[in-house]
């Protein structure tokens, strides 16, 4: 519960129907994606403008208490989780497209705006938005800017930093800060940039201008059927040395496969195989036939037994049904489900996937990978119960395992979910402390009361002036990785 | 005299030739007062430096191999410049993963040869990439018109290693190409013109090279070419760069960059001409096309003034007319990155009308921000520099930026402009 005074402010800056102090209704926002971290917030207030957050978010720190912004909550990091129940200011009705600017490509919009709904408001226009992370339909524009989000086509396009183009951020103590805007080009630091994927750190935005692409006129995308998974990996690699550059090429494994198979979502896969590989092209017609067909080439001479193409828009949504459900399928085979995030350099892939598989094997545990092949972003799934603990020390220490064999082979611990409070206390396997310092001091300098979203993204042991009281980490140690109720997207 | 006891000079942590004075430096500074030009050939050696500097209080002037002499600003002169020349070597590149790390001082032509035979390239056409260093372009971090295509170079930069002007080493964001691993500080020393750090080794993305390199060139007059430009803009087929120059005598010509496989690339070309309206005057491909565009990189070189202006690319008509006045004032030349809205101004000389070049800029960079653009210098004398401003107040941020730099550079040791 927050100080009566301060819910009084709250309710006269929103209105009362923006304020939310009831326990059971705070409940709904005591995790985001990621449930292993349950924290009720202390409030939750929902204002429409910026001005209404700058006030909002000047009463909060007034009362000292600590803020955490949330956008749709579907992040896999356990970003959005408010602990010390902090007040959270959330952007739900902060949903309005401000302008959509086809002649310049652009658009600015409110970070409530749900990434889906910004591609068919653009679609009239010709234009889409490209970053198109699994959870589209659900997750905001302003959570994609906090958390950089990227997605299977980020592979061609780039993820979410490249099309940020203009901010307008509150700052802790209330100030409004404008970066960037009208267009690509910008004097003076790059402040657009360094705001995205601070991972609601630095400051609340609440105008956001991004760049739209006008919709591409041909879409070509194959399924490569794999009876190894490691043929599948060297397809991806084999694709990119040829010089092909796919929209898109994302790989299921076979206990993925026969997981959605099983459920509601079957997409027709040959439930004996042991890799899917999507590969996707876009652009102008002419010339997409032969690039689609040396890709299928390619797989085939990877060790593919069978190449599907879709020739229409239904058949094409059959081929990705089962990368887009896999998650969804997972909840059929264990309860919990643990899901890394680890970029490793293309050509690792397979010899990290062999890895992988052999740490699953010695530790007794399903491992399923359906992944972003192209970008080399794993995404190794490990099912568990977690009312078993026997199971539950296993999957903890597979994890780790797989963390270190990433980063080990040149990799980084996340390469699009984000930080959060469940990986970082693995920062110090990719940064030293003068890296760690140097984030501390930046955040400082957006934030110098460590009002924004305290305990995420770096570990308190490596703030300057640490005490070194108390045990590092909130829930940090109970796994190592994301553990996602099962049916979350990614 | 022992090492211990030995008075600490910026100077006296190098060998002697890694270090230019007097005319050498002078000559090495494009004839600019500097009191020496250090090479260290590793980053210990740069930190080395740094840490000396701020100790006894020596200014350094951050630089490349010194080809863009105005990317870092001079003021201040007398000076130290610390170049980065030396660290030019490619410490991993694996082809298949389309990534590069490499000394910043690797000149641009060097990394080209190294990638070309593997069939790829960074596809970077930012002013001075030519003749400049990766690191140069880094920290200068402005875009040339094909981040239409490709991405700014901010985009395609996935990590660096950094002596910051406190003296700290930092290696920040990694050598693969998605990575959300804590802040994006590697977004922050981007474009921050080494005022923030000595930028030493760079990871890159790389591309591969497109099977069909094609360029149209269409040519007329100045309200005709500034049509086409706009037909080329609305146009949703995938042209890879436009540029419109328009020169001394008024004279206007539009460049289209297709890049694709040849198929694509020749339908591409085949439907913008009968979309457009035009027929192109000339079209060049394949490694005359390369060539062509790597001598627009070079187009800015050795100019007294360059003037950037940019605003939204609907407003190129607007933008072009107050790049035309200052060209007129400063007998230049006009481009115009015609996707992305940016205009860039090549003076060829400021000499008499000095009062009256100041006026025009002053006024151009008034009328830019106030329809919400930005007008900065690229590079221009010290005189013009120090009244117009590099950068005015298109930046925003402003304290933040003053903070980002005291927290990186708290003695202000190194002098580039912050930009």
């Amino acid at each position: 519960m927050i100080p009566s005074t301060l819910a009084k402010s709250l309710v006269e800056i929103c209105g009362p129907a923006a304020v939310i102090l009831d326990e059971d209704r705070l409940l709904v926002y005591e995790s985001d994606a990621l449930t292993a971290y349950r924290h009720r917030p202390g409030a939750v207030v929902l204002p429409r403008t910026t001005d209404e957050v700058r006030a909002a978010v000047s009463e909060i720190a007034r009362h000292g208490l600590p803020i955490v912004p949330r956008g749709a909550g579907t992040g896999l990091s356990g970003g959005a989780v408010a602990l010390d129940r902090a007040v959270v200011v959330g952007t739900a009705r902060m949903n309005r497209i401000l302008e959509i600017d086809a002649p310049n490509r652009r658009a600015v919009l409110q970070p409530g705006v749900i990434n889906a709904e910004l591609s068919a408001a653009a679609r009239p226009h010709g234009l889409y938005y490209a970053p198109d992370p699994s959870s589209q339909t659900a997750c905001t524009i302003g959570g994609n800017v906090a958390e950089n989000s990227g997605g299977p086509h980020c592979l061609k396009y780039g993820v979410t930093s490249r099309y940020v183009t203009g901010l307008t951020v509150v700052l802790a103590d209330g100030s409004v800060v404008r970066a960037g805007g009208q267009g690509r080009d910008t004097a003076g630091y790059d402040l657009v940039g360094l705001f995205v994927g601070s991972e609601g750190c630095f400051g609340i935005a609440t105008e956001i201008e991004v760049g739209l692409l006008p919709l591409p006129e041909g879409v070509r995308t194959l399924l490569g059927i794999f009876d190894r998974l490691e043929d599948s990996g060297r397809a991806v690699s084999d694709i990119v040395s040829a010089g092909l550059l796919p929209a898109a090429m994302e790989i299921i494994d076979g206990p993925t496969i026969r997981a959605v198979e099983d459920s509601v979502f079957a997409a027709g896969y040959p439930t004996d195989a042991e890799a899917a590989l999507v590969v996707e092209f876009d652009g102008v017609e002419a010339g997409l036939d032969g690039e689609a067909a040396r890709a299928a080439e390619l797989c085939e001479r990877a060790g593919a037994r069978e190449i599907r193409s879709a020739s229409d828009e239904n058949e094409r949504m059959a081929l990705w049904k089962g990368r887009k459900k896999a998650f969804g399928a997972m909840g059929r085979i264990a309860p919990d489900l643990l899901v890394q995030d680890a970029t490793v350099p293309r050509t690792t892939l397979p010899s990290i996937l062999k890895g992988i598989s052999e740490i699953g094997k010695r530790y007794g545990l399903v491992v399923a990978n359906v992944f972003h092949a192209g970008d080399g972003n794993l995404h190794p799934n490990i099912l568990f119960d977690r009312r078993d603990e026997d199971e539950l020390e296993r999957v903890e220490r597979a994890s780790k395992e797989i963390m270190r064999l990433c980063v080990d082979a040149g990799g980084t611990i996340t390469g699009e979910h984000g930080v959060g409070l469940d990986k970082k206390h693995h920062m110090p396997l990719i940064y030293g402390n003068a890296e760690l310092d140097a984030m501390w001091g930046v955040r400082r300098v957006f934030d110098p009361g460590g009002v924004m979203n305290p305990g995420k993204v770096l570990p308190d042991e490596t703030a300057p002036g640490w005490s070194g009281e108390g045990e590092p980490g909130v829930a940090g140690d109970l796994v190592a990785g994301d553990l996602v109720a099962a049916g979350a997207a990614t | 005299m022992s090492t211990a006891t030995a008075p600490r000079t910026v100077t006296g942590l190098l060998p002697a030739d890694q270090i230019l004075t007097g005319d050498a430096a002078r000559e090495w500074a494009g004839g600019r007062n500097v009191r020496a030009v250090l090479l260290p050939a590793s980053a210990e050696e740069v930190l080395a430096v740094v840490r000396v500097a701020n100790e006894t209080g020596t200014p350094l002037l951050p630089a490349g191999n010194g080809s863009w002499p105005g990317g870092g600003g001079w003021t201040g002169g007398g000076g130290m410049v610390v170049s980065t020349a030396r660290l030019d070597s490619i410490a991993h590149y694996e082809p298949a993963d389309l990534t590069l790390t490499a000394g910043a001082g690797l000149g641009w032509r060097k990394l080209a040869a190294a990638v070309e035979p593997n069939g790829q390239w960074l596809p970077v056409d930012a002013p001075g990439v030519g003749a400049g260093t990766l690191g140069g372009a880094v920290a200068c971090g402005v875009s040339g018109p094909l981040a239409a295509r490709y991405g700014r170079v901010r985009d395609n930069v996935l990590g660096l290693e950094v002596v910051t002007g406190e003296g700290r080493l930092l290696r920040i964001g990694g050598r693969v190409v998605k990575n959300v691993a804590g802040y994006d500080l590697v977004r922050l020393f981007t474009g921050s013109r080494g005022s923030l750090g000595v930028i030493t080794s760079v990871s890159v993305r790389l591309f591969p090279r497109p099977g069909a390199d094609v360029t149209m060139v269409f040519e007329g007059g100045v309200d005709e070419m500034l049509e086409l430009a706009g037909a080329v803009r609305a146009s949703s087929l995938p042209v890879a760069a436009a540029e419109m120059v328009v020169g001394g005598a008024g004279d206007g010509r539009l460049v289209a960059r297709v890049l694709g496989g040849r198929e694509e690339a020749d339908d591409v070309c085949a439907r913008l001409v009968a979309g457009i309206g035009a027929t192109p005057t000339r079209t060049v491909r394949g490694g005359e096309s390369e060539v062509f565009h790597g001598r627009r990189a070079e187009w800015e070189a050795g100019a007294p003034l360059v003037a950037r202006m940019a605003a939204l690319p609907d407003r190129l008509g607007a933008t072009m007319r107050w790049a035309r006045e200052v060209a007129g004032r400063t007998r230049g030349e006009v481009a115009a990155d015609v996707l992305g809205g940016v205009v860039r101004v090549r003076g060829a000389s400021v000499g008499h009308g000095m009062v009256g070049v100041v006026e025009v800029l002053a006024r151009a960079r008034r009328e830019m921000e106030a329809a919400g653009g930005t007008m900065t210098l690229s590079d221009a004398p010290e005189e013009v520099a120090a009244r117009v401003g590099w950068t005015g107040g298109g930046g925003g941020g402003g304290a933040l930026a003053e903070q980002l730099k005291s927290l990186f550079d708290p003695r202000s040791v190194l002098l580039s402009r912050c930009p």
